[in-house]
């Protein structure tokens, strides 16, 4: 009796203590943290973003130097989050110690905005800020049902169908205008496993404007419904170029990663992908000849994808006004001139892509022009359930175990019985 | 008197109590309250991020998974690598350990050699092991070389899962093969003098006084050996890049718990409650085991 009684006293007692201890802590920091960004005061504000190339960290490196420079008294302390870029952002927000600004895929962004973790940003914003600069689809991809803005992007890019110059001239072909020109360009290029006439990634990012040009939806009312019949019948094609004309294969068939390094590595004749494939191509594989087109039209519609990231605030950032002072300048013309001044992604205001001229770069001009007709990669706060149950069913289609219209329906039930016992 | 010795004895424990109290708070904070709070989780709806909020929902976790076809799969999965893994993960140790004990030459180094897989980290063997499952990986080279087909290692729906399996039973086997060498030095060498006096074979010798005197290590080595793959979580990570595929072949019951703890939004109770399965679902299959085993002694 006298011993149980003396645990739980113990116990109380070490209970307590550790919330003296976190008590305290968090004091502290609470202390540490009362800036709000006065003037004259020094302020640190945290960025998290995910990694990228060195020369695109020197290019945001660079661009934050001349924030700083602008405005003395704010610090940015930039974290690269390595992997797993999403896991940790909503980890580290649950937990409170969420970055004041960081990066948000649109693809992500509806459920994130939906949680209420992001502030809205529309009290923040000036006319200088010039808002109807940005291209108005990857503008709207970051507003809340509340029709309010949550972010805004910093850069974009499109699909383009790359392709290797030697190749089409040794098969003595010409780049595909339409998708039935480049099934037939495929067969011609493709020599048995050695080199495949078109590289594909069988994921719904890739995949989505595609499933959507025959008429279907890949999603309704927010739950998953691309076991339509058009939806298969648009899909089929990639389906049957892989498993009957044997012209198309999967980027780890041949043992790479992706796409890009399929191409590179002369595993591929051509492959769809995005702007930043270019500099990687030519810095990884200096020697190889490519060119870039608008991706083949399907059914006589030009089609392609965008996929755009913008920079959000956490909505318990203790440091707001600094923390918008850096997402307006990331974002303004002046910040954004300087990151994507080298190309490696596509500028969202308009007048800085007037500026830049993207627009009559041979490789990137394809790119560019996609912007006004491409689908940006979002749909509704469920698109990420969705797309994990289309990529892990589409793959056994693709490499022929089973019929596209078989594996489509049972992931179509497994998503949406998934969304609908959330 | 009485009263005294009871002062004496208060005053004792309450000494003990405080030595042992930075060890309690420690398991307190960190052990016995998170399985506490996951409890808690597996009952309630909880949404995490922005409005934290945690509605009870009764059993609806737990009723949920019935119709959870991703949780069968998973299972499933799970299921397929523990009854394949287990065996031969254990009949490997076993074999391994009797072999580098029987005096051969070179067996410390022998020893050495096997004991090294085991130290690298799980993490790091399996980005090497995915370079050598490789399309034009070093596997696909030494099949074709001796004119076996070769696989799609990684890539392969029907092939993935078994991949992971050749790689840890490979990995895992030579922890157990130095637990059973321990063991071995404890089997009395006047049982095999004896046994060979009566004309035993090293056949019947391993059968009938190795194998039964190891009985014990054995249950130990099936037991941890059950709790390990049941877990099985970074090597099925690793290999999918998080999301079970391809077709849902890797994706085991951990993979999915953290799925649907970390990847989806506001379903950390499921996750908590298919995580309280899993740990009833563990506990059975040790309970079975050592019912089937009939030992015993106690780990």
């Amino acid at each position: 009796m006298e011993m149980k009684k003396w645990l739980a006293t113990v116990g109380a007692a070490s209970v307590l203590f550790g919330s003296l201890l976190a008590g305290c802590s968090g004091g502290e920091k609470a202390e540490q943290t009362n800036g709000g960004g006065k003037a004259g005061e020094q302020v640190e504000v945290t960025l998290a973003g995910w990694g990228g190339n060195p020369t695109e960290q020197k290019l945001l490196k660079q661009t934050l130097d001349d924030f700083e420079k602008k405005y003395p008294n704010i610090k940015v302390k930039y974290e690269v989050i390595a992997d797993q870029y999403m896991d940790v952002i909503k980890t580290r927000l649950a937990g409170g110690q969420g970055p004041d600004v960081f990066y948000l895929d649109a693809f992500e962004a509806p459920a994130l905005i939906e949680t209420g973790a992001l502030e809205p940003l529309d009290k923040y914003v000036t006319d200088d800020f010039d808002i109807n600069d940005f291209e108005k689809p990857m503008l709207d991809a970051f507003k809340g049902k509340d029709g309010k803005i949550y972010g805004f992007p910093k850069d974009y890019s499109t699909l383009a169908l790359f392709y290797n110059k030697k190749m089409f001239e040794e098969a003595g072909v010409e780049v595909p205008r339409t998708w039935d020109e480049l099934r037939e360009v495929a067969k011609k290029l493709t020599k048995g496993k050695q080199v495949y006439g078109f590289g594909v990634a069988p994921e719904l990012a890739r995949l989505y404007y595609i499933a959507e040009s025959k008429g279907g939806k890949v999603v309704t009312d927010n739950k998953a419904s691309f076991a339509d019949p058009k939806v298969v019948e648009a899909l089929q094609p990639i389906v049957d170029m892989h498993v009957k004309d044997k012209s198309a294969a999967q980027p780890n068939e041949v043992g790479a990663t992706w796409g890009g390094e399929m191409f590179g590595q002369g595993k591929a004749a051509m492959v769809i992908e995005g702007n930043w494939a270019i500099p990687f191509l030519q810095e990884t594989f200096p020697n190889l000849e490519f060119g870039t087109a608008e991706i083949p039209t399907i059914n006589g519609k030009k089609t392609t994808m965008a996929y755009t990231v913008a920079y959000v605030m956490n909505k318990d950032s203790k440091k707001k006004e600094a923390a918008w002072k850096l997402i307006e300048y990331l974002t303004g013309k002046e910040g954004m001139k300087t990151w994507t001044s080298k190309g490696y992604a596509l500028p969202t205001r308009k007048s800085v892509a007037a500026e830049l001229g993207f627009d009559k770069d041979p490789l990137r001009a394809p790119l560019v022009a996609g912007a006004s007709y491409a689908t940006v990669w979002q749909n509704g706060t469920n698109l990420p359930i969705i797309t994990n149950n289309f990529n892990n069913q589409f793959v056994s289609a693709f490499l022929g175990e089973r019929p596209l219209a078989e594996a489509l329906k049972e992931a179509q039930k497994t998503a949406n019985s998934e969304i609908q016992s959330k | 008197m009485k009263r005294m010795s009871t002062k004496r004895m208060w005053r004792e424990a309450g000494a003990g109590y405080l030595f042992l109290s930075p060890t309690l708070f420690v398991l307190l904070l960190f052990i016995i309250g998170p399985i506490l709070f996951a409890i808690f989780l597996a009952f309630h709806k909880v949404q995490l991020l922005g409005t934290t909020s945690f509605e009870f929902v009764g059993l609806d976790n737990f009723k949920r998974m019935a119709d959870d076809t991703r949780a069968k799969i998973a299972l499933w999965n799970t299921l397929k690598y523990v009854i394949i893994v287990v065996p031969f993960q254990t009949i490997l140790a076993l074999v391994l350990a009797a072999t580098l004990n029987a005096g051969l030459k070179g067996q410390k180094f022998f020893r050495i050699v096997y004991f090294l897989p085991t130290l690298t980290s799980s993490a790091v063997l399996t980005l090497i092991f995915m370079w050598m499952y490789n399309q034009n990986g070093l596997i696909n080279h030494v099949l074709k070389a001796v004119g076996l087909p070769t696989y799609n290692w990684i890539g392969d729906p029907d092939v993935a899962l078994n991949a992971i399996m050749i790689m840890n039973i490979w990995a895992t086997a030579p922890y157990f093969m130095v637990i059973y060498l321990a063991a071995l030095q404890d089997v009395p060498d006047s049982l095999y003098e004896a046994a060979e006096l009566d004309g035993a074979s090293a056949w019947q010798k391993f059968w009938h006084i190795t194998v039964p005197y190891l009985r014990p290590v054995t249950s130990f080595v099936v037991i941890m050996g059950l709790i390990g793959t049941f877990q099985l979580f970074d090597q099925s990570y690793i290999f999918s890049s998080g999301s079970g595929g391809p077709n849902n072949s890797t994706l085991t019951v951990v993979l999915l718990i953290y799925q649907y703890a970390f990847k989806t939004l506001g379903t950390m109770g499921y996750a908590a409650a298919l995580a309280f399965a899993l740990a009833i679902l563990i506990f059975i299959a040790t309970l079975l085991q050592r019912k089937l085993s009939k030992e015993e002694s106690l780990y």
